[in-house]
């Protein structure tokens, strides 16, 4: 339980804090629960599931208290507690470092984000689920930019919607589970209407936080309205909530409907890989840019989830990994020619990389990573989808292949129209400590997972095989 | 049967020593009073009254807990206003009398087994009410809501009267556990007993405000003084709903293919018609007013659902709206929001961190919103409908996200950066009494479900 507890006391600490020392005690505390997260990652046996907390006493509406993960739950547990650091790293030297609300609300998400990923009981994981909205909508609104109100409030009720459709979904299961514990939820006989009924809600809540394409349209918005680390947030760790949410829950309580509902899933991920792609080469606002990069990343995730088979599992979750790394530095990186000449906008940019050839060259590396690149975690995780979309049907890997294409497109000619070119600025800092260091922890873990990625894959294998229903869940071993 | 002597008698002292003009002095024997009932209460049933044996008030689990919490609500609700009474000193010892009558009313209502009895209890909730909303004589408005509530409220009663007198012609009993046996056997006089029903119902939507017979919510939430608000909003609606409860989904529940359509309907409209005629206020008093319809929707899915959760539902979600109903007008009392205006709140959190949480807890849990107190009671009011009304469901979760904008744009609305320089004291009540509504709000749902 100290996994969850920590930045619940971080955040609270945060708060009686003198502002000074807020920005080294969050610092310190946040490197705390990654410490604390890979003594867990050491202590841990893939073949297993671990219990962190469990009730046998059901409350008054059938709710437990059951925490606990399985290698998948591991996987993003080490995922946020690696990527907090990083977000308040890269914030190290911006006036918000030193806020003690800002920080306190980063723990509190990160407190929502954890129980998001370690929650064993369908109603616990509701709960942190809405939780995440609060803080994030809180940093949106204090934190962001001025009249921006409109934008939230788009962005608190399509995402409130979605919610409230997966809260009627668990109800639906419940129901009939007479208990919201994972397991039981996971035994639930459905019929195959029912069960398409109840995927339906849960897809809702899903795809429009992940955001997949009809649903996408609170998010360019919203990112461009927040700051740099509101937008870190949203894009690395809460779109990724969805997809958790999706192999965790929908799948594996709603297997009935599978077959049915897989179409409309990834042809909408499909559309959503071309749409994102396209808008986002005409984009001349730098962060708009990167908002549409990512529907169109996440369109593939989410399209490879649908695939429902191990494989594309194992390709998603290094994708997932992969997305989080890259929107670090690709956020970071629009933030910083943001601040220094005052400007989004490509056209206005440029000749940048001759002034500041450290910033030059670790932007390219993350977009080279972000162009899924041979040797970057990026390029197995990519390859596998498109691999298993492909296998799916022939079209839908034509679509997922454009992807790689288009995503070169974008990339090179935001970094082109930024970096290269004449310029008309005399001055431009490069980077500082901090930012050098997060670019290189982001290169390096990035080049590290693109080498090494069979270790997550073979990691994740044994929960993959249970919650595709392979292998029967009763030969995890519960530790 | 003691709790409410106790009351009463508190009430009567409050009365006298309203003379003395002493607000403090009066504060602490109403406190002590309701504390006393409150212990008395507590222990039912556990030491030898010397009343056991008076039959037309009984109080088993549900009701004691129901009684409790309008005990709890009372003495929150006076401990509040109490910066309110001090300013208006001549009038302290009429509120401190007239709020225990009326709670007296409230645990008659919620302990009766007897339409006789039934009928007091709701008359002497109501008449204590009609004299506190026009308490400011000077004020035009509250004048207007006393006539309003009073005459709507005295038909409301006329057309209760002949749905009983309709109901004892066709069953010849007053007393509930017979009329429910009488029922059940089937024999009676059936067009008697519905139609007498019928009026029943009606009667009771007016009481607990919802829609068709909503109309005097919020001119009569506007025009009394906060305290008033607070009270109508909790304990009044807290009390009205469990006989409603006990009346109808007890009662006549064999009679339930002919009260659930009309009450479907009730339900349906309030939840849109509260929420969408809120949207557009610009009054503080008049939007709580019509986003207490809505909730009163939701608390009437207690009603749709025979099993026996549905009871504790309903107190958790009573639990959950309470508190924040009281919170905010605490705090609107504590702004000294004279012309009830939303504007008032601009910035109010930001300027006092406090008053800004209890803000956003409030209004989050009024929206439903995961962990507060407020989503454990429309969850498992739902979750209890959700068998025979899914439609009824679907629809009131598309009125609550409608509820969410509404209540997140009072939140950013109190959280917004405000650089004037205009200043927020709280006085130690009114901190108490909005760190007890906190507590309520954060944990009730964590505690009531164990």
């Amino acid at each position: 339980m100290e996994l969850l507890i920590l930045p619940l006391i971080l955040g609270l600490v945060m708060l009686i804090l003198p502002s000074g020392w807020c920005k080294l005690v969050g610092g310190l505390g946040s490197l705390a629960s990654l410490a604390i997260a890979i003594f867990h990652l050491m202590s841990f046996d893939p073949l297993t599931q671990v219990v962190l907390n469990s009730s046998i006493d059901k409350m008054a509406f059938g709710l437990t208290l059951n925490f606990g993960y399985d290698s998948l739950g591991l996987v993003m547990i080490m995922l946020t507690n690696a990527i907090i650091p990083l977000i308040l790293l890269s914030n190290w030297n911006r006036e918000l470092a030193g806020n003690k609300l800002f920080t306190a609300l980063v723990f509190f998400m990160q407190l929502g984000l954890l129980g998001v990923f370690t929650a064993q009981d369908g109603i616990m994981f509701y709960i942190f689920w809405e939780f995440t909205l609060l803080p994030i909508f809180l940093i949106l609104y204090w934190f962001g930019a001025k009249e921006n109100n409109k934008v939230l409030f788009k962005f608190f009720i399509y995402t409130l919607v979605g919610s409230l459709a997966m809260l009627l979904s668990f109800i639906a299961l419940g129901i009939n589970a007479q208990s919201f514990a994972y397991q039981d939820l996971v035994n639930v006989q459905l019929s195959q209407k029912m069960a398409c009924w109840v995927m339906s809600g849960f897809l809702l809540a899903f795809a429009i936080k992940i955001p997949l394409f009809p649903f996408h349209t609170w998010q360019p918005a919203t990112y461009t309205s927040s700051p740099m680390a509101g937008t870190m947030l949203l894009s690395a760790l809460m779109l990724k909530m969805a997809l958790y949410g999706m192999m965790k829950w929908m799948l594996p309580l709603t297997s009935e409907g599978i077959e049915v509902m897989k179409w409309p899933v990834i042809i909408l991920g499909a559309i959503g890989i071309v749409y994102g792609a396209v808008i986002a080469i005409k984009q001349n606002d730098i962060k708009t840019l990167f908002a549409f990069a990512s529907i169109s990343h996440l369109g593939l995730i989410a399209a490879g989830i649908m695939v429902f088979n191990t494989s594309a599992w194992s390709g998603a979750i290094i994708q997932i990994i992969n997305h989080s790394l890259i929107s670090i530095g690709l956020f970071l990186a629009a933030d910083i020619l943001e601040k220094r000449t005052g400007t989004r906008k490509l056209d206005e940019l440029g000749g940048i990389a001759k002034i500041a050839p450290r910033f030059g060259f670790w932007f390219a590396a993350i977009v080279f990573a972000a162009l899924s690149i041979p040797f970057s975690a990026g390029f197995i995780g990519e390859f596998i989808l498109i691999k298993e979309l492909f296998s799916f049907h022939v079209l839908i890997g034509i679509l997922a292949v454009s992807s790689l294409i288009l995503g070169a497109v974008y990339m090179l000619r935001s970094y082109q129209l930024s970096m290269f070119g004449p310029t008309k600025l005399t001055s431009f800092q490069d980077l500082t400590w901090n930012e050098t260091a997060v670019f290189v922890v982001l290169s390096i873990s990035i080049l590290i997972i693109g080498l090494f990625s069979t270790y997550i894959i073979d990691y994740t294998a044994p929960a993959i095989r249970v919650l595709t229903a392979i292998t029967p869940f009763n030969q995890l071993i519960i530790e | 049967m003691d709790a409410l002597i106790v009351i009463f008698i508190t009430g009567l002292i409050g009365l006298f020593t309203g003379l003395l003009k002493k607000p403090t002095l009066n504060l602490i024997i109403t406190l002590c009073g309701l504390a006393v009932a409150f212990a008395l209460q507590l222990n039912y049933g556990f030491y030898k009254s010397p009343f056991a044996n008076y039959q037309v008030l009984e109080f088993n689990v549900p009701q004691l807990y129901f009684s409790l919490l309008a005990i709890l609500f009372t003495a929150v609700i006076v401990v509040g206003g109490f910066g309110y009474f001090k300013r208006d000193a001549s009038h302290t010892g009429d509120y401190y009398g007239l709020l225990l009558f009326s709670l007296c009313g409230a645990i008659c209502l919620i302990g009766f087994t007897d339409l006789f009895m039934f009928f007091l209890g709701l008359e002497i909730l109501s008449i204590p009410i009609y004299v506190m909303v026009g308490i400011k004589k000077q004020d035009v408005l509250s004048a207007e809501a006393s006539i309003k509530y009073f005459f709507t409220g005295a038909f409301a009663t006329a057309i209760l009267l002949f749905g009983i007198a309709l109901l004892y012609g066709a069953t010849g009993s007053f007393n509930l556990i017979e009329i429910r046996s009488l029922i059940q056997s089937g024999e009676y006089h059936t067009s008697y007993l519905l139609i007498g029903m019928l009026f029943m119902l009606g009667a009771f939507l007016f009481k607990v405000g919802a829609v068709p017979f909503h109309f005097w919510g919020p001119d009569v939430y506007q025009g009394a003084p906060e305290i008033v608000t607070a009270f109508m909003a909790t304990v009044v609606k807290l009390a009205a709903l469990f006989a409603f409860y006990s009346l109808f989904n007890i009662t006549f529940q064999e009679l339930g293919y002919f009260w659930i359509g009309a009450l479907y309907f009730a339900i349906a409209l309030s939840l849109f018609l509260g929420y969408l005629g809120a949207l557009k206020q610009t009054k503080f008093k008049r939007l709580l007013a019509y986003s207490s319809i809505s909730n009163t929707g939701y608390a009437l899915f207690a009603l749709l659902s025979t099993s026996h959760s549905s009871l504790a539902s309903l107190l958790i979600f009573l639990v959950g709206y309470g508190f924040s109903t009281i919170a905010l007008l605490t705090i609107s009392m504590a702004i000294s929001n004279e012309d009830d205006e939303i504007a008032a709140f601009k910035g109010i959190g930001y300027k006092h961190p406090f008053i800004g949480f209890i803000m956003l807890i409030s209004l989050l849990s009024l929206a439903g919103i995961p962990p507060l107190t407020g989503f454990f009671g429309k969850f498992s009011l739902l979750m209890n409908a959700y068998n025979n009304h899914l439609w009824l469901v679907i629809l009131a979760l598309i009125s609550s996200a409608i509820g969410a904008f509404l209540y997140l744009r009072l939140i950013v609305l109190s959280l917004t950066k405000d650089e004037s320089d205009k200043t927020i004291a709280l006085n130690f009540w009114q901190y108490f009494v909005l760190s007890i509504c906190a507590i309520g709000i954060l944990g009730g749902g964590f505690i009531l479900a164990i």
